[in-house]
């Protein structure tokens, strides 16, 4: 215990002396993670020959610092413009965007960047101290555990539909048949692909995102001057500290907020293949769940913000813990990271924490740092990030589709994924006409093709047996949880109008 | 008073097109996967069960309000004579146009000629020289960090292939 601790102090201090890396990485982090298509994965690709030429420890550093502030960087966007920068922040838009209208752009921001790096600092301490444990989480994942997490992220289409029950159904089930597209997982038939070989794989994520959110908002916006109300407008140009220190003042009052939906991420983020957009769209429809306030949700409710962000940034921690204890990584950056290391003779296992532990504990360690970093030099940005609201639509509508579509086609470099970006903009901008939502749509194009796929396999496993899916102790727990989360609710609620109406 | 008006007489006709579209892909979809196996249809069919469900539902609820009086099949929202004055069409055409010619004429060019010819569309000609000068400085930051900077891939065309050779 005591060599433990020296080692987390001697790590600590290493790592701060890469201040000068972690900083710029911070700032080039944000602008890569708000970019559609520019992904952390992509840039650490992009710049692997700089990563390999440094020594590991630098190295490391430079690939966590990266990989955190880009998750942070994509929900800058999501809120200013209602764009989310990766699928992560998907959900982060549908209470950041309302107070970016209402002239909170401010308040929302240094809201998200409190949430984030306390959610991501919190949960690097509990998976540094609960690794053993958490390392376990993956092993007892299956196909059958795994559709009842892909079910609590698809039960947040429900919680959008309450305001209108059969379009939000009608949106979130056609994006889960756009979702289907391609061919299936087991015998690799293709399926509603009009004979395009670009859509054999599926229909990729970032242009269904650019799409959806970036284009048809920028045909949307063009109506008005500015994206924020007249009444805001009067706000922003006064723009002051108070509003920043106001929204922090409000993430930190909400703190138990923070820690338990931070901790949905990190154990989503463990599970190998899972993800941010999993975790942040599970960890809003809990938030929306067990709220006193359910019906303020999308109309810019501070913990349907705070919610996305801090189980986002809980996931970057969760991805580590496979990649370090088991050498799976639990997604793409963290499969990078597993190559970097491979590269420089790491060896990944048990056998890592008694024979590098500074390798171990210190990417960790670059995570806190990095987060501490981020909480001090990013909040104070909030005041002049904001002040992109204030652009008019004339300049801002055409930037946003020409950065957005380019960003649709570096991923798989095909200029097919522009027209099909175009393609789901029209769609995008017929939903927000008619009052489809757009996130209900995005949510099944996610998780429809992984939802199908733990089906498949777990079917094939028990060779179309349908009672395997309650089959498992975990998956029966999850499935006890889900049931519960999704009957808690409106039976509370009932209790409540009753009570109410007693008194 | 508005807000009542809109929503004693509902324009339902654009609030179809959603459902539709989910109709006619979903049949499609369908069509596609009649002969595969069994593995390949079961996900589709519970989503196309669930789906066809809601959106039958959907033009029954319409059919329903139409009968009554309360809302007709027009459209107002989605597409109106303010588009073509407002300049939506012409953003439309020029994104579609920045889609094709982006292939031959690279990212740097292609966007410049973008955001300036949507600029002046958008904004009615006002104020070129100030449009101009963004839109040049907006592409050649986009090309310095992402092309020179991060070597992405973007399309390349001759000012990428020009660069490249004098930097």
């Amino acid at each position: 215990m005591g060599d433990t601790a020296l080692i987390l102090g001697e790590v600590f201090l290493d790592t701060l002396s890469y201040w000068w890396v972690i900083i710029p990485t911070i700032f080039l982090g944000l602008i890569v993670g708000g970019v559609p298509g520019f992904s952390a994965a992509n840039t650490i690709i992009i710049l692997m020959p700089l990563t390999l030429s440094m020594d590991l420890e630098m190295g490391l550093v430079f690939m966590v610092s990266l990989y955190c502030s880009a998750r942070m960087g994509a929900g800058i966007p999501a809120i200013l413009v209602n764009i989310p920068g990766t699928a992560g922040a998907a959900a982060t838009p549908l209470d950041g965007y309302p107070m970016t209208q209402q002239g909170r752009g401010q308040q929302a921001l240094a809201m998200t960047f409190v949430a984030s790096s306390l959610g991501g600092l919190l949960t690097t301490i509990i998976a540094l101290a609960a690794m053993p444990i958490l390392a376990r989480v993956g092993f007892y994942m299956h196909s059958v555990e795994m559709i009842v997490v892909m079910l609590f992220g698809i039960s947040l289409i429900a919680s959008i539909a309450a305001e209108d029950m059969l379009k939000g159904l009608i949106a979130g089930f056609l994006g889960l048949i756009l979702g289907c597209i391609g061919t299936d997982v087991i015998y690799a038939t293709p399926r509603g692909t009009f004979g395009l070989l670009e859509l054999y794989d599926g229909v990729p994520l970032i242009p269904a995102l650019v799409g959806l959110f970036a284009v048809s908002e920028a045909f949307v916006i063009i109506e008005k001057k500015m994206i924020i109300t007249k009444a805001a407008q009067a706000t922003m140009a006064k723009p002051s500290w108070a509003a920043t220190f106001e929204g922090a003042h409000i993430a930190f009052q909400r703190w138990w907020h923070i820690v338990w939906t931070s901790i949905i991420g990190l154990v989503i983020g463990v599970i190998p293949g899972a993800g941010a957009s999993i975790a942040s769209f599970v960890a809003y429809q809990q938030s929306r769940s067990f709220s006193k306030t359910p019906e303020l949700y999308g109309t810019g409710h501070p913990e349907g913000l705070i919610a996305p962000e801090s189980a986002n940034n809980g996931v970057t921690s969760g991805t580590l813990v496979p990649l370090l204890v088991l050498g799976i990584p639990g997604g793409a950056t963290a499969a990078i990271m597993l190559v970097v290391m491979q590269y420089h003779g790491v060896s990944f296992g048990p056998s890592l924490f008694e024979n590098q532990p500074k390798i171990g504990y210190g990417m960790f360690m670059a995570m806190a740092v990095s987060y501490i970093f981020m909480f001090f030099t990013i909040l104070p940005l909030s005041r002049y990030m904001s002040r992109v609201t204030t652009i008019p639509t004339i300049y801002l509508a055409p930037m946003i589709i020409s950065f957005t579509l380019v960003g649709a086609f570096v991923p798989r470099e095909y200029i097919f994924d522009m027209y099909l970006a175009l393609g789901f903009g029209v769609l995008g901008y017929i939903a927000r006409r008619t009052g489809y939502h757009v996130a209900a749509i995005l949510i099944g194009v996610i998780l429809g093709p992984l939802l199908e796929k733990y089906f498949l396999w777990s079917l094939k496993k028990s060779e179309g047996d349908v009672s395997i899916l309650f089959s498992s102790t975990i998956g029966n727990i999850l499935w006890l949880c889900l049931v519960l989360s999704l009957a808690l609710p409106p039976f509370l609620e009932y209790r409540r109008k009753r009570k109410a109406k007693v008194t | 008073m508005n807000n009542k008006n809109e929503k004693s007489h509902r324009l339902m006709g654009e609030e179809l097109l959603i459902p539709a579209f989910a109709v006619i892909f979903t049949l499609y979809f369908l069509s596609t996967i009649w002969h595969s196996p069994w593995t390949a249809k079961v996900s589709a069919y519970l989503i196309a069960t669930v789906l066809m469900s809601a959106c039958g539902l959907f033009f029954l609820k319409t059919g329903l309000l139409v009968k009554r009086g309360k809302a007709s099949l027009g459209f107002g929202k989605v597409f109106s004579k303010e588009d073509i004055t407002g300049g939506r069409v012409g953003l439309a055409l020029l994104t579609i146009g920045y889609c094709y010619f982006i292939e031959d004429l690279g990212f740097t060019l292609t966007t410049f000629l973008f955001l300036a010819a949507s600029m002046l569309v958008l904004g009615k000609g006002k104020r070129p020289s100030l449009i101009l000068v963004i839109s040049a400085l907006m592409a050649l930051g986009g090309w310095v960090v992402f092309i020179w900077a991060f070597d992405t891939h973007f399309p390349m065309g001759w000012f990428e292939t020009t660069m490249k050779e004098l930097l």
